[in-house]
């Protein structure tokens, strides 16, 4: 990888979660933001010596991201029976129409502190589901509880996050949590 | 049934049976706010998910077989990084990359003026994309912009075949023709031979026995079968016939650009008189019961209601700006906060609604043309969505499901930029919703609920949903509007075909 790669790699990289941000924004759809942000960086360095990177790299990245996700977004849906489609439809149009611009960049940050603060009966939920990838079924078989009152727990869970991050960004953010 | 919060999880999870797919629609539809919640699940969901790598050395270790949900890593760390900036490397030796799937045309000209048109083949308006094919104008002038850069003046009847942006066949009738340098090297072929501008200006009278080419400025070169290249100069004319003849270039029997400008001129003035008097006549109709012709004065900031008694409406950002004729006027709508409020009192049985409009572009999901405040309870939404169909919502009674009426894709790129008419036709009589434009009916739909409309406070341009506290859906109209109508019963065919024309 020659100097100006590397630079395209660095200025990707620093805008990484922006672009998660804008992913999830126009592909609401499980799984799909890193692949996208992946493509993303694939396209974006495969065009790089096009890009003037001494200026913000936002812009381009915003849109780069916004075609990849619907074109991506497509691929993914159409596979689906025709009723999931609508519904996946109906989300796209929900998160596409909202006003606030994408705060996945600001929270990730906040959150990581947040999980710190969750009871440890929240945080080993998070642990097992989140990061070593059991499902609901299983977790609940492993312990003795029904798959919806898992479901219903890990609801829980983030919508205690989501206050979380909310009260630490009223704080004044990171710094805060 | 399962609860939302089960719902939401197995969305997330990837999990949703078909069913719970259907149910966990119909529970959005009905209850808009969770959407709200379903969509900060999901961001929390992709979070937590992207914190996994972080949180790596504290992972607990699982008494469980991990259950693989997602095929891609995450990106996040300066490993996998590395890894994809490999691997891009290679693929890229291999050109594998696809490039981002944009929409194409195949049009290479566009009539750009006409005065008095009557076409034999299908008619087209002024600021129609021309494809490669044949034209058959039977009387009036035409101008058409090959994107190459030559502008040509053809005079009816006139048969001219587009070949492509810089080519094109002439069989019958006069033309004149402005290359401009960009555009050395236009051809026009004839039955008798071809013409390669050098640029230049010169004029063409095609008829069955013999082509002859008129140059006013420049030079042009005459190819003809077995025949050397003969070049033409300024002021010089020659026949394409059995023997050529050279004569004097006479510019005054071709329509020039003077003539065309005057006689649109002319046409622009009469168009807009005769909307004058169709105008007046609507606003004497008594089921009218709105009607905005956009002539008020360029500082008003609200908009005349020419119905007796009727409410004026508001106008919010939008800026004044040219309509279909120099003196018509208009407003554009450009910014998320561009629109004109309005009111509706009472219950509709019936409902016409009529706007002469031209979108630049559909940039959002929706784009509104009219659109009651908020959603629910007989209200209704006019929109374009982004695949260009035309769609009227009608909210169900209470709680009960909305139905769109949507009509095939209508507003593809070529049709961005230029004056279009609209029209819907809610008729609980026929049991139909119908669409219309430029006069001609475009779909006609089974009516599912022939309930009364209930359109309160609306919106031209724009939407203004009431229900959520926090963010507003986006869907304001990239474009302009010139005149709109809405009656309290429904129109015919023949009435909307008047509207249109």
């Amino acid at each position: 990888m020659n100097i100006a790669e590397t630079h395209a790699a660095q200025v990707f990289l620093s805008h990484h979660d922006f672009v998660k941000g804008v992913a999830l924004k126009y592909a609401p759809w499980p799984g799909l933001m890193d692949d996208i942000t992946q493509q993303v960086f694939l396209e974006f360095m495969a065009k790089e010596s096009k890009w003037d990177l001494s200026s913000d790299a936002r812009p381009l990245l915003a849109t780069m991201t916004r075609h990849i996700a619907m074109r991506l977004w497509r691929e993914r849906t159409r596979q689906q029976p025709e009723v999931v489609q609508k519904l996946a439809d109906h989300i796209r149009l929900l998160a596409e129409e909202r006003e606030m611009p994408p705060r996945y960049e600001e929270e990730i940050g906040v959150l990581r502190s947040c999980l710190q603060k969750l009871p440890d009966k929240s945080r080993e939920l998070v642990e097992l589901y989140y990061y070593n990838d059991i499902g609901t079924p299983e977790i609940a078989e492993q312990i003795n509880m029904k798959a919806d009152t898992v479901c219903r727990a890990l609801s829980r869970v983030r919508e205690k996050l989501r206050e979380c991050i909310q009260q630490s960004m009223k704080q004044g953010g990171h710094a805060h949590a | 049934m399962l609860d939302s919060d089960t719902l939401i999880q197995h969305y997330l999870e990837g999990t949703l049976s078909d069913a719970e797919a259907e149910q966990l629609h119909d529970l959005l539809k009905a209850q808009p706010e969770l959407g709200e919640q379903l969509i900060q699940h999901f961001e929390m969901d992709a979070m937590l998910r992207a914190t996994k790598s972080l949180a790596a050395d504290n992972i607990i270790r699982p008494a469980l077989l991990p259950k693989r949900r997602f095929t891609f890593a995450t990106v996040t760390t300066v490993a996998a990084m590395a890894a994809c900036i490999a691997l891009m490397s290679a693929w890229m030796a291999m050109s594998w990359l696809k490039s981002d799937v944009e929409e194409t045309t195949a049009s290479v000209a566009v009539l750009t003026r006409g005065v008095n048109l009557e076409w034999e083949s299908p008619a087209i308006t002024p600021g129609t994309p021309l494809s490669p094919g044949l034209l058959k104008l039977k009387s009036g002038i035409a101008q058409i912009e090959f994107y190459q850069g030559a502008r040509v003046l053809i005079e009816g009847p006139a048969e001219l075949q587009l070949i492509s942006s810089g080519e094109a066949t002439c069989t019958r009738g006069k033309l004149s023709a402005n290359v401009p340098p960009q555009a050395k090297g236009f051809r026009i072929n004839t039955p008798k031979g071809s013409i390669v501008d050098l640029g230049t200006e010169f004029g063409l009278d095609v008829n069955d026995a013999s082509a002859e080419v008129h140059v006013f400025k420049g030079e042009v070169e005459l190819h003809k079968a077995a025949e050397s290249m003969k070049s033409l100069k300024e002021g010089q004319a020659m026949t394409f016939a059995a023997e050529s003849q050279l004569l004097a270039a006479n510019a005054s029997s071709f329509a020039s650009l003077n003539e065309i400008n005057a006689r649109t001129a002319l046409s622009d003035r009469s168009q807009f008189e005769r909307w004058q008097a169709q105008s007046a006549k609507l606003n004497a109709d008594p089921s009218l019961k709105l009607h905005f012709d956009f002539q008020d004065d360029e500082s008003a900031r609200s908009l005349r209601n020419h119905v007796a008694q009727g409410e004026d409406g508001s106008i919010v950002g939008a800026s004044w700006t040219a309509g279909r004729w120099p003196e018509k006027r208009a407003l554009e709508f450009r910014n998320v906060s561009d629109r004109v409020r309005l009111g509706i009192a009472g219950e509709t049985k019936a409902l016409t609604m009529s706007v002469w409009m031209r979108v630049n572009g559909l940039d959002r999901s929706l784009n509104s043309i009219f659109m009651s405040e908020s959603w629910g309870d007989r209200k209704v939404h006019w929109q374009i969505t982004r695949e260009g169909k035309i769609r009227l919502g009608v909210a169900g009674k209470a709680n009960a499901h909305h139905v769109d009426y949507d009509t095939p894709v209508f507003f593809t790129p070529e049709r961005f930029g230029r004056w279009m008419h609209l029209a819907v036709v809610f008729d609980p009589i026929a049991k139909e919703i119908r669409h219309y434009a430029n006069g001609e009916l475009l779909a006609r739909l089974p009516l599912k609920d022939a309930s009364p409309l209930k359109l309160g406070i609306a919106e031209l341009g724009n939407w203004n949903d009431r229900r959520h506290q926090g963010g507003v859906a986006i869907r304001h109209l990239s474009g302009a509007m010139d005149e709109f109508a809405l009656w309290d019963r429904a129109l015919s065919d023949a009435e909307i075909s008047k509207l249109g024309e």
